[in-house]
């Protein structure tokens, strides 16, 4: 449940990686509520991973750079503190389901976090047992991390994440190697964990007709500046910003513009295949279309 | 294909030693090894690491793979040591034509040089087999709590084993870097001349590098993301334990390096 509570707040943020003559990100200000799920879609080298990377305090702990404004995450300044302390604020899931699984089991791979914080052991693998029944890989303990499928490395990833405890949930094109069933795997429980467990959800991802499904926000990144945000129709039905941005909107979308051009309207703007069902029954029953 | 720096499971008396008494056999032995200075000490510590591979009964045909793949090394340093290595008693007289500049009429081959060519070969055979015979008989997490335990810094012990780790996916990834270049009809690696392989490594090296170095960074942001080094401490959900098999094997490790460090020393 989106509440009214800010979680992350943004302001005035550059950021410029070393040596780079400009900005990755520049002139940044956004609020984050506790429990949104929030899309970013953008085209390549728009600053998504930068985005997703700043958020968890990876940038610039880690690599340096110039960073201007602030961040605060969950009341933490994450210039001020270290990536390890905000882990327990921020989870992030990377692109690579391989290189972020270093161990040889699953439950070591879970139980890593936990460990670094030095956790008793039984409170560790109750956490790992829950994240592990969360992600729906209880069964897969003491199986090597090598031997599942993309969607289930990605869903162990997430585990892994969970067993942190975080509030936030940053994935960085997660899905962009999976394929179509590993992908709706992931945005399911991402989508589970946001209503279920209150998690808040921030995606980088190239899939515009997921983004619409699943986000109460999305934010539109653009040659390293924030250029729109909005509720999904807002955004996808701004089909000449969409355009100039190289973003496809979804298959439906594009459907509903394309009745639109021909004087066909619907009742409300589709972004999911279930609101163009219902918008094209109304459509036949009322027998009209817009100008008459 | 099985790599030699990967876990292989097993239920073998070695096996299922303590990490610690592993990890103590290796770094005796290992510094045992670089010690020696007689030929049949080497060859001593050589078959002894050859019985524990048999106890292991880790796959022979890893071994062989190793070997075939250390065996260019080894022949050019038995031929190098043979060529250049002092000695009295002449086999071959100069095997380099008297016309070649600079170095003709040298290049002898001694009985001497044939002997340390021979005891350099067999140290770097048991040098080389030490390791894999560790590690592929602990798993990565308990040869990590192993290290942790001997009072190596955590941190320390995770860069060891996150190394070890990245071997076989390194090997993958020079598999797929030659799988593409084959795909566009690159075929240096396998039917080019000696000075043809040379020339093209770093079209092989440079991709590898990169990638590793990626990869490296990736894991390093996955693994400070989940409070790596958060704290001095960490905590571990399996527990190792010395039973009385692993004290038994570390004190025959230790009086074995003993015994061989006095055979050198008195010869």
């Amino acid at each position: 449940m989106v509440t009214k509570e800010p979680y992350i707040s943004i302001s005035n943020m550059s950021y410029r990686y070393p040596d780079a003559k400009h900005y990755a990100l520049e002139e940044l200000n956004l609020t984050i509520y506790k429990g949104e799920f929030v899309v970013i879609l953008g085209e390549h080298l728009a600053g998504k991973s930068t985005f997703c990377q700043i958020l968890n305090g990876a940038i610039p702990n880690f690599k340096g750079g110039e960073m201007k404004g602030s961040v605060i995450v969950g009341g933490l300044n994450t210039q001020e503190v270290s990536v390890a302390e905000l882990a327990q604020k921020v989870g992030i899931v990377l692109q690579d389901p391989e290189a972020q699984l270093f161990t040889t089991k699953v439950i070591s791979e879970v139980a890593f976090g936990p460990e670094n914080l030095c956790l008793d052991v039984d409170e560790i693998l109750e956490r790992v047992r829950w994240a592990l029944q969360v992600v729906g890989l209880a069964s897969f303990e003491e199986r090597s991390p090598t031997s599942l499928s993309g969607g289930q490395k990605q869903r162990l990833a997430i585990a892994a994440a969970l067993a942190m405890r975080p509030e936030v949930l940053v994935l960085d094109e997660a899905t962009s190697q999976l394929d179509p069933v590993g992908t709706m795997e992931v945005f399911a429980l991402v989508q589970e964990l946001n209503k279920k467990y209150n998690v808040t959800i921030i995606m980088a991802t190239h899939k515009s007709e997921e983004a619409a499904q699943f986000a109460d926000r999305i934010l539109i990144l653009h040659q390293y500046r924030l250029i729109a945000e909005g509720v999904p129709q807002e955004v996808f039905q701004n089909t000449k910003l969409l355009q100039q941005v190289n973003i496809r909107s979804p298959q439906v979308s594009q459907l509903a513009t394309y009745l639109e051009e021909r004087s066909l309207c619907l009742s409300e703007f589709p972004v999911t295949i279930e609101q163009v069902r219902r918008g094209i029954e109304q459509l036949f029953r009322r027998g009209e279309n817009c100008e008459l | 294909m099985s790599s030699l720096i990967e876990y292989y499971s097993g239920q073998s008396l070695f096996h299922r030693l303590d990490p610690r008494a592993k990890i103590i056999f290796l770094v005796l032995f290992t510094t045992v090894i670089f010690i020696i200075q007689h030929i049949y000490l080497a060859i001593v510590v050589l078959l002894i690491v050859i019985a524990l591979w048999c106890v292991a009964r880790l796959p022979l045909r890893s071994m062989g793979g190793y070997f075939k793949m250390l065996g260019s090394i080894i022949v050019f340093l038995f031929v190098v040591q043979a060529m250049l290595y002092p000695g009295q008693v002449i086999l071959i007289d100069s095997i380099i034509p008297p016309s070649v500049p600079l170095i003709g009429g040298k290049g002898n081959i001694t009985e001497e040089g044939i002997l340390f060519g021979f005891f350099i070969t067999t140290r770097l055979l048991a040098m080389v087999s030490i390791l894999p015979l560790v590690v592929m008989t602990t798993p990565i997490n308990r040869f990590t709590l192993g290290l942790v335990r001997l009072r190596l810094p955590y941190q320390l012990a995770y860069i060891i084993t996150t190394a070890l780790n990245l071997v076989p996916v390194l090997k993958a990834e020079v598999g797929v870097i030659m799988d593409a270049q084959r795909l566009r009809a690159f075929r240096t690696f396998e039917k080019g001349s000696l000075i043809a392989k040379l020339k093209a490594y770093p079209l092989l090296v440079t991709p590898l590098v990169i990638g590793a170095m990626r990869r490296a960074e990736l894991i390093d942001v996955a693994m400070q993301s989940r409070g790596f080094g958060a704290k001095r401490e960490r905590a571990y959900i399996e527990d190792i334990a010395m039973k009385p098999s692993d004290w038994v094997f570390t004190a025959l490790t230790v009086l074995c390096c003993l015994a061989v460090l006095l055979a050198n020393f008195l010869s």
